[in-house]
C-alpha cells in the first residue's frame, strides 16, 4: 500500500494542476464563446512570474498570490485590448489569441531566453509516515489547488456573482435586462480565468523545468480535458481533467510518456467524436 | 448568389503578373537562394491547400501539416527503402505513391470526424491540433523515422545531369504552382465553388438544398490533403531530409499565419503571403532574431482584428476591381 500511494498521488497532483488550468478556459469560453489560445502562456507568465519574484527574494508564499494577481490584471488589459473586439466570432478568436500566444512566448524568449530555468522549492522535506514518503512540496501544492477549486465551486455555484456569472452564461440577453452589467461580468471572468492558469503555473514552477515553449504542453490537455468531459461547468472539467489526466499520468508511470500522449491523445479525440456533447456534460 | 461569384477570383492578368515575375528570380538570385525560393514557392503551394479547406469550404483546420509532413515522411521512407523494400524508391513512382497515402489517411480521418453527428467549427480546429501534437509526438517518438533527427539523405528528384543545379527544380516547381493555381482557380469558379461557399456559410441548407454535406465536406478535406503532401514529398526531395519539424503543430500553425495575413479567401494571396513572408523571414530573421517571430505574432494579431480579410487579398481585390471596370 505504502509503494502504491506515491505514484497515485503523482497521478492526483497532474489531475489537479488540469482543473485548475481548464476551469479558466472553460468559464472564457462559456461567457464569451472565447477559445483562448494563449490560455498556455498566462500559465507560462505564471511559472516566470514566480520565478523572477523568487529571484528577487520575495517569499513564495506572497509570490504565488502576486503573480497569479498580476496575470490577472494583465488578462483586464488584454480583454479590454484584443477579446472585446472579437466576441462571439469564436473561429477568429482562436486566430488572435494564438497570435498573442506567439507574441508573448517570444517576449519571454527575449527577457528569459530561450533555454528552461528552474525555481528553487521553496521547501524540501518529505512527509513521512511509516513506510510512506513523499514530498511535502507537492502535498501542498494539492491542499492549495483543492482549496482554490472547491472556492471556485463555491463562488460560481453559491455566490452573487457566480449567479451572475451564469445568468451571463446561459441568458445574456435576459441577464442584460434584469440589470447584470454582462461585459463587467465577462470582463472579470476573463481575467478570473488568467488568474487562474497563472496560478497554476506558478504552482507547478518549482516541480518541472520551466521554458517558453512549456504553455502548449498544458493548453492541449486542458482542452481535450474539456471536450471529452463536456459542457457541464464544474462537472464536465472535473470528470474530464481526471480522465485525461489520470490516464495520462498512469500511462507515463507504466510506459513513457511519449507513448502515454499518444494514446491518451488519441482516445480523447475517439471520445469527442463519438460524444460530441462530452461524457458528463448532459445538456449543452 | 449574385452572378458575378461564378467567374475565375482574379482577373487572369494578375496571376499571370504574379507568376511570370516569379520566373524571373532564377536570373536575378543565385544558385543558393532559388534553392530557397523553390522551397518558399512550396510552402506557397501548401498554403494554397489550407486556403481551399478553411477559406472557401470553412474547415479551420490546426493540423494541416500533418499531410504535409505526412507526404514528406512518405517520401522518405519510399526512397529510402525503410518501407516498400526499395520497389518503390523511384523518386517518380515515390511521389505519386506518398501523395496517395496521405490523401487515404485523409479520407479515413475525414470520413470519422465528418459522418453523422460531425465535429465542426472549433471542435473541428481543436481535434485537428490534438492530432498534429498526436503525430509530431508519434514521430518523434519512432525510431524507424528517425525520431528526433528525422531522416537524411533523401535523393534529389532526378532533373536534368548536374543534380546540384536548382534552377530546373524551381521551374517544376513553379510550373506546378501556376497548374495548381489555375485548376482550383477554374474549379472555384465553378457552380462546384458556389457549393463550396455554401458549404462554408450555410451547410444546412446546403443539405436541405439535397446536397451530400458529408461527402463534399470529406472530398474538399481529402483534395487539401492530397495537395498538401505533393508539396510535402517535393519540400522533402528538395531538402533531402525530413524532419519532425514538417509533420507537427508548429508547421501547421504557421501556415494557417501565412494564410491569414495573406487572405484566406484568395488563393493567390495565401500562396503569394507565404512566399513572402518567408523571403521575409530570411532576410531579415538574421539581424532580428527573435523579435522576427514577435513581430509575425503581433501583426498576425493585428490583422485578424483589423483586417480580417487579409494584409494581400485586400489590394489584390482592389486592384481586380479596378481591372474589372477598364473600358475595353
Amino acid at each position: 500500500m505504502a509503494a502504491l500511494l506515491p505514484p497515485l498521488l503523482d497521478i492526483l497532483s497532474i489531475v489537479l494542476i488540469l482543473v485548475l488550468v481548464a476551469l479558466g478556459l472553460v468559464v472564457v469560453f462559456g461567457l464569451m464563446g472565447v477559445i483562448n489560445m494563449a490560455h498556455g502562456e498566462f500559465f507560462l507568465l505564471g511559472a516566470y512570474g514566480v520565478f523572477v519574484l523568487a529571484g528577487a527574494g520575495v517569499p513564495f508564499v506572497l509570490a504565488v498570490p502576486v503573480t497569479a494577481a498580476a496575470v490577472g490584471l494583465f488578462g483586464l488589459v488584454v480583454e479590454g485590448l484584443l477579446i472585446r473586439h472579437l466576441l462571439h466570432r469564436t473561429l477568429d478568436t482562436i486566430l488572435a489569441t494564438w497570435g498573442l500566444s506567439i507574441v508573448l512566448k517570444q517576449a519571454v524568449t527575449l527577457v528569459f531566453g530561450p533555454a528552461s530555468v528552474s525555481v528553487a522549492l521553496p521547501f524540501d522535506a518529505n512527509l513521512t509516515v511509516g513506510a510512506f514518503s513523499y514530498p511535502g512540496y507537492r502535498l501542498v501544492v494539492m491542499a492549495v489547488a483543492v482549496a482554490v477549486i472547491a472556492a471556485v465551486a463555491w463562488v460560481y455555484g453559491r455566490s452573487g456573482f457566480g449567479l451572475s456569472v451564469r445568468a451571463s452564461i446561459e441568458r445574456p440577453d435576459m441577464a442584460a435586462a434584469l440589470g447584470i452589467d454582462v461585459r463587467r461580468v465577462t470582463r472579470f471572468g476573463f481575467a478570473g480565468g488568467a488568474a487562474l492558469a497563472a496560478l497554476a503555473g506558478a504552482l507547478v514552477a518549482p516541480m518541472v523545468s520551466v521554458d517558453p515553449q512549456m504553455g502548449l504542453g498544458y493548453l492541449v490537455p486542458a482542452f481535450l480535458a474539456i471536450l471529452v468531459g463536456g459542457a457541464g461547468l464544474l462537472s464536465g472539467v472535473l470528470g474530464g481533467s481526471a480522465l485525461v489526466g489520470g490516464l495520462d499520468g498512469a500511462l507515463t508511470l507504466a510506459v513513457s510518456p511519449v507513448v502515454a500522449q499518444v494514446i491518451v491523445f488519441a482516445l480523447a479525440v475517439i471520445v469527442i467524436r463519438l460524444r460530441p456533447r462530452g461524457l458528463f456534460g448532459g445538456r449543452d | 448568389m449574385a452572378a458575378g461569384t461564378r467567374r475565375a477570383e482574379l482577373p487572369a492578368v494578375l496571376p499571370l503578373l504574379a507568376f511570370g515575375l516569379l520566373a524571373l528570380v532564377p536570373f536575378a538570385a543565385g544558385d543558393y537562394w532559388t534553392g530557397q525560393a523553390t522551397r518558399w514557392l512550396l510552402f506557397g503551394i501548401f498554403a494554397m491547400s489550407l486556403s481551399l479547406v478553411w477559406g472557401r469550404a470553412g474547415l479551420l483546420c490546426f493540423g494541416q501539416a500533418m499531410f504535409f509532413g505526412g507526404g514528406g515522411y512518405g517520401m522518405a521512407v519510399l526512397t529510402l527503402g525503410i518501407a516498400g523494400g526499395g520497389a518503390f524508391a523511384a523518386p517518380w513512382l515515390a511521389l505519386p505513391l506518398a501523395v496517395a497515402v496521405a490523401a487515404a489517411f485523409a479520407a479515413l480521418l475525414g470520413a470519422f470526424l465528418f459522418r453523422g453527428s460531425g465535429i465542426q467549427g472549433a471542435y473541428f480546429a481543436i481535434v485537428t491540433l490534438a492530432i498534429a501534437v498526436l503525430l509530431e509526438a508519434a514521430v518523434r517518438g519512432s525510431y524507424a523515422l528517425g525520431a528526433d533527427n528525422g531522416l537524411v539523405g533523401v535523393p534529389p528528384l532526378p532533373l536534368g545531369a548536374d543534380p546540384w543545379n536548382p534552377v530546373p527544380g524551381y521551374y517544376l516547381v513553379l510550373a506546378l504552382s501556376a497548374t495548381i493555381y489555375a485548376a482550383l482557380d477554374r474549379v472555384l469558379a465553378s457552380p462546384v465553388g458556389v457549393i463550396l461557399t455554401a458549404l462554408r456559410s450555410d451547410p444546412r441548407r446546403l443539405a436541405f438544398l439535397g446536397y451530400a454535406v458529408v461527402r463534399i465536406r470529406i472530398a474538399t478535406f481529402v483534395a487539401g490533403a492530397a495537395i498538401a503532401a505533393l508539396a510535402g514529398a517535393l519540400f522533402v526531395a528538395t531538402d533531402s531530409f525530413a524532419s519532425p519539424k514538417l509533420i507537427g503543430f508548429g508547421l501547421s500553425a504557421e501556415v494557417l499565419i501565412w494564410v491569414a495575413l495573406g487572405g484566406r479567401h484568395v488563393l493567390l494571396a495565401a500562396f503569394l503571403a507565404a512566399a513572402l513572408v518567408r523571403w521575409t523571414e530570411a532576410l531579415l530573421s538574421g539581424s532580428l532574431g527573435d523579435w522576427w517571430l514577435l513581430a509575425l505574432g503581433g501583426g498576425f494579431m493585428a490583422s485578424v482584428v483589423l483586417l480580417p480579410r487579409g494584409l494581400l487579398a485586400t489590394p489584390l481585390e482592389w486592384l481586380a476591381g479596378r481591372i474589372r471596370r477598364l473600358p475595353r
